[in-house]
């Protein structure tokens, strides 16, 4: 029998052992092989353009029509009779697909076999920041501060700890929070371009070497402090950081950073797309870092969805872009191999999360515009998830989300934390490391 | 029962008037002087953390000597283009400035971009020092104000290691981690001894790379 203090002191080793035993332990059974990228469609897209398409006057929806869309660009827009002289738009369903779909997707609606979408999304919010945290944190600001880990440092924690880059952001609303591994933190920057020429090095006044050898002093003065510091977490990152700067500094990757290389190493993306055009060069980036197996995630922002007032008239065209740029991204996947498994394509194991802050009102405003309304709509493209498929819904008189299921808290629509929770889930992470909230949604994954 | 209730009336009116009590002071008891002081625990209780990166650009620019961003970027990038040093706008993010425009918030933690970009410009500050400095009366260093004698020994590394210590530290390097002014010495035997031709001599990679190592040194960058 075990006496008090023996039960105690057993039970204290075995505390101690279950986070790194059972991290390591998780880690060695989940795939190191695989790429992610997450894209955040800032500013709040109208789902009822593209998810949730709506093309009659049902309740408070005032569809998109004629009357408030430039419809010319909108490849698959075809007008449906909404009133006597004003036009909405038919309904696209392709052929074989189970997925409705509005005119603002574009050239992804080819790829509806390998879409896995999620209506009636509950944002509880209407704030950008809010939103934009919530969808990709899984928990609401505090303060105006994250209070969680984004997910593409989860995954960057999980699974990109050895890569030259696990998380590389290019406005993509990465944050940082927790007991996570310091090279986890996700390399945030404006634009691609900035990362080359952060890492340009001149050899005119001294040698490669001689860097190196200031950085080596610097990891054992960080080391030597953190030995003797209270709280070591900020140094160990520091010398943790300072033996990845090396690894970067030693690659050449002038080509990966460098935008006007990326432009023509990959001609296929609509670099002077009206909307999304500046943008396309991260798609070429996300390309061209994986096939070099530089990365583990990689997230980047499209704009241009936060139309309140006449702009809205783009909104269609914005979408279209948006998602021409996602098609043509999964396109070009398919033609590249994977850097490591040889004989598999890269899009086998790359695996997309497409997000949004909220939707969009499904009133028109006075200023001819839709405001921010608390219901969203997600995309995921990923080998793991039920392909050609929907899961939740929204109100067709409010478009305000709908009970998807009955979960462990009883019936309610899905929100951002469940739908995270499924993706880490994906990959064999205990969602519980990382989400206070949110449930597995068995139903979206393929089984 | 009337009259048991007039009494009570009574005593408590003459309960309610009596003078508060008073209460002497004790006698106060001096600690025996055997006890030790007591000690106020003031050692910091926060992990080391990042200064808001508007700090660093500030330091940055009383570093290269100049009033403004613009002065310090042009002193910084001299007339070889962009070999050393681009413009402010390519580090504001990755040195942990807000992006606004993109609602992107302020860096809380190290990154090894932002480690890289404390390189890109600690060595553009160091070299263009090194180049300014020692070609300068000794009243009108920034930087190195010390005479770059060579040969060195320790003992003469030390004292001027002191400078720059103290310069970019804060502190005299006496009161250092042990070790610290040996690693450092090395570094600047190893780089002298090692450098190949380039536009600094011998002398000035090594303390450009001594001025490196402390520019971007943990205790420079958190607090």
């Amino acid at each position: 029998m075990l006496n008090r203090r023996q039960f105690i002191q057993y039970s204290s080793a075995a505390i101690a052992l279950a986070g790194p035993l059972g991290r390591a332990l998780a880690q060695s059974k989940q795939a190191s092989d695989e790429f992610f990228i997450f894209i955040h469609a800032a500013g709040g897209w109208d789902v009822t353009l593209w998810s949730d398409p709506r093309n009659e006057r049902r309740g408070i929806v005032e569809p998109a029509s004629t009357a408030n869309t430039d419809t010319g660009p909108i490849r698959l827009w075809q007008d449906a009779p909404l009133d006597s002289d004003v036009r909405s738009f038919q309904l696209i369903q392709p052929p074989g697909s189970r997925i409705v779909f509005g005119p603002g997707i574009g050239r992804l609606a080819d790829f509806f076999d390998r879409l896995c979408l999620i209506n009636g999304l509950a944002m509880n919010t209407v704030s950008h920041p809010d939103g934009t945290a919530y969808s990709a944190t899984g928990r609401h600001l505090s303060g105006g501060r994250a209070l969680a880990a984004s997910v593409d440092a989860m995954i960057a924690n999980e699974l990109g700890l050895t890569q030259t880059f696990p998380a590389v952001s290019a406005q993509f609303p990465s944050s940082f929070a927790g007991e996570l591994d310091r090279r986890a933190v996700p390399l945030t920057v404006e634009r691609v371009g900035s990362i080359g020429r952060v890492l340009a090095r001149a050899g005119a006044w001294e040698k490669p070497e001689e860097r190196d050898s200031v950085t080596a002093l610097l990891s054992e003065e960080a080391d030597s402090l953190a030995a003797r510091a209270e709280e070591r977490g900020a140094l160990d990152g520091f010398a943790l950081q300072n033996g990845s700067l090396a690894k970067m500094l030693g690659g050449g990757l002038d080509e990966v950073f460098n935008e006007n290389r990326l432009k023509t190493a990959w001609p296929q993306f609509d670099y002077k797309a009206r909307f999304q055009g500046g943008r396309a060069v991260n798609a070429a980036f996300t390309v061209e870092a994986m096939k070099r197996n530089l990365v583990r995630c990689v997230g980047f922002a499209l704009g241009g969805f936060d139309t309140h007032g006449n702009n809205y008239k783009t909104q269609a065209q914005v979408q279209q872009e948006a998602f021409d740029l996602i098609a043509e991204l999964l396109k070009t996947l398919d033609t590249t191999a994977h850097p490591t498994r040889a004989g598999r394509r890269l899009s086998d194991h790359c695996h997309v999360l497409v997000m949004s802050d909220f939707c969009r009102t499904p009133q028109i405003n006075l200023a001819g515009g839709r405001d921010h309304y608390p219901n969203n709509s997600a995309l995921i493209i990923s080998g793991r998830f039920k392909p050609n498929y929907t899961f939740g819904k929204s109100d067709p008189e409010q478009l305000l989300p709908l009970r998807a299921k009955r979960f462990s808290d009883g019936e309610r629509p899905i929100a951002p934390p469940d739908l995270l929770a499924t993706f880490l889930s994906a990959f064999a992470i205990p969602p519980r490391r990382y989400l206070r909230d949110g449930e597995v949604v068995p139903e979206l994954l393929r089984s | 029962m009337r009259r048991v209730l007039v009494l009570m009336c009574f005593s408590m009116c003459f309960s309610a008037c009596r003078p508060p009590a008073l209460i002497p002071p004790g006698a106060t008891s001096q600690l025996p002087p055997s006890h030790p002081p007591i000690l106020v625990d003031v050692a910091p209780k926060e992990a080391p953390r990042l200064l808001p990166a508007e700090a660093y650009v500030r330091t940055y620019m009383q570093l290269f000597g100049a009033q403004t961003l613009l002065e310090a970027q042009q002193k910084a990038k001299g007339k070889d283009g962009n070999q050393l040093f681009d413009n402010w706008g390519d580090y504001l993010t990755t040195l942990g400035f807000p992006d606004h425009r993109n609602d992107l918030p302020r860096a809380r933690e190290t990154n090894a971009l932002m480690i890289a970009t404390f390189e890109r410009l600690g060595i553009a500050l160091c070299d263009r020092a090194v180049e300014r400095d020692f070609h300068a009366p000794m009243a009108q260093r920034i930087i190195f104000a010390f005479d770059p004698i060579d040969p060195i020994d320790s003992s003469q590394f030390a004292e001027r290691f002191d400078v720059l210590h103290r310069t970019f530290l804060g502190y005299p390097s006496k009161l250092a981690p042990p070790g610290r002014i040996d690693r450092y010495y090395k570094l600047y035997k190893d780089t002298q001894t090692k450098h190949a031709k380039t536009r600094l001599s011998p002398t000035e990679a090594a303390w450009s790379a001594v001025c490196q190592g402390l520019i971007r040194h943990p205790e420079f960058l958190l607090y």
